[in-house]
């Protein structure tokens, strides 16, 4: 229990800052000073501590459980993940979810721009297939979907990123896919407000905030261990701060995306990384 | 005390406990997890229902109650 406590904690500390360090870094790239690194931290707390209120049109007590189911399968994928070292398969089954709550949250309140949202949210569940496609891939070539036995894999035959590099980069499209302003994130584009979230105030969208810090922070960790095989603490720190400035970069330049185009370039990505993936191990 | 308030008490409480439990004793680990899923989330939820700021009493109704404006 102290386990899961301390990852949680440290996940939600992380992940709060590794997007806010996104924020400053695509700011910069626009030429601009941008907010402080720990600014998504103060948001966070910000919220948490503003009154909520509860729209007539929602579905109670639906429209709290939902941000609730968001909370629990982010705790479950800590200890999925750090914890135990678990299956992939349920860190998919846990993106799913993500998913399904991102469209219920959506729908929840009964606002046009949460049903707007909730639409878009079944069409970006295209960015769900690279991660399938992925653990297929993953599979084949380590023969296992166990998290544990990947990195005793790795510590043998070297890092997957070199071994099914396809895959890796098709990875890093789902890391795009799910960070905050990206040229994907039509489930939450300004043109609809904030999408989901839009009716859930404030302690209901700093509660939703905590969890997204933490799903942010895992979906790293679980591409770091997965490529890049057995790492030290620091080594993740690293390679979370890098990779979230690329993208922060790649967000910074590109506009979001028309919701088929999205889907079209995520459907893309999925099949030529599964395919591409395929070839070269029978190569 | 109003409804809400009622419930994140007891949910707090609940959670605390639960939460405590697992903690101090050497639980068998689907336990631990079944604990962690649910009540972490409910401890967090309950805690900010809690702290959170006040409306005046006068404006209680309008503010937290929102009016249909009809979408």
């Amino acid at each position: 229990m102290a386990s899961i406590l301390i990852n949680l904690l440290i996940a939600a500390f992380m992940g709060t800052v590794l997007i806010g360090l996104q924020r400053k870094v695509m700011a910069r790239v626009q030429m601009r000073p941008g907010p402080p690194i720990i600014q998504y931290v103060l948001h966070t707390l910000k919220f948490y501590l503003k009154e909520t209120s509860f729209p007539k049109t929602a579905a109670m007590p639906f429209y709290i459980a939902i941000a609730s189911t968001l909370c629990a399968i982010w705790v479950t994928g800590i200890i999925m993940g750090p914890v135990t070292q678990g299956s992939l398969l349920l860190i998919f089954g846990i993106y799913a979810m993500h998913k399904i709550v991102e469209h219920n949250a959506g729908s929840s309140s009964g606002s046009p721009y949460g049903k707007l949202s909730c639409v878009r949210a079944v069409f970006s569940a295209s960015a769900e297939l690279p991660l399938f496609a992925l653990l297929i891939v993953v599979y084949l070539q380590t023969h296992t979907m166990i998290i544990s036995d990947i990195i005793t894999y790795q510590s043998i035959n070297g890092p997957l990123i070199f071994s099914i590099p396809l895959a890796g980069i098709m990875f890093f499209v789902l890391l795009i896919t799910k960070s905050h302003y990206s040229l994907f994130s039509i489930t939450k584009g300004k043109d609809i407000i904030s999408g989901y979230e839009t009716e859930h105030f404030g302690v209901m969208r700093g509660y939703l905030m905590f969890s997204e810090s933490i799903s942010w922070y895992m979906l790293l960790w679980i591409y770091l261990t997965v490529f890049f095989g057995p790492l030290s603490l620091i080594s993740y720190f690293m390679g979370m701060i890098v990779i979230s400035v690329i993208i922060a970069i790649i967000n910074a330049i590109s506009p979001i995306l028309n919701p088929n185009h999205s889907v079209m370039f995520q459907i893309t990505c999925a099949f030529i990384g599964i395919f591409g993936s395929i070839i070269l191990m029978i190569i | 005390m109003d409804k809400l308030k009622l419930f994140s008490y007891i949910g707090l409480i609940i959670s605390i406990i639960g939460i405590g439990y697992a903690l101090i004793f050497n639980l068998p680990a689907w336990i631990v997890y079944t604990i962690s899923i649910f009540l972490i989330p409910v401890f967090l939820l309950t805690i900010g229902l809690i702290v959170m700021a006040k409306p005046i009493k006068d404006e209680e109704e309008e503010r937290v109650f929102e009016p249909f404006i009809g979408y």
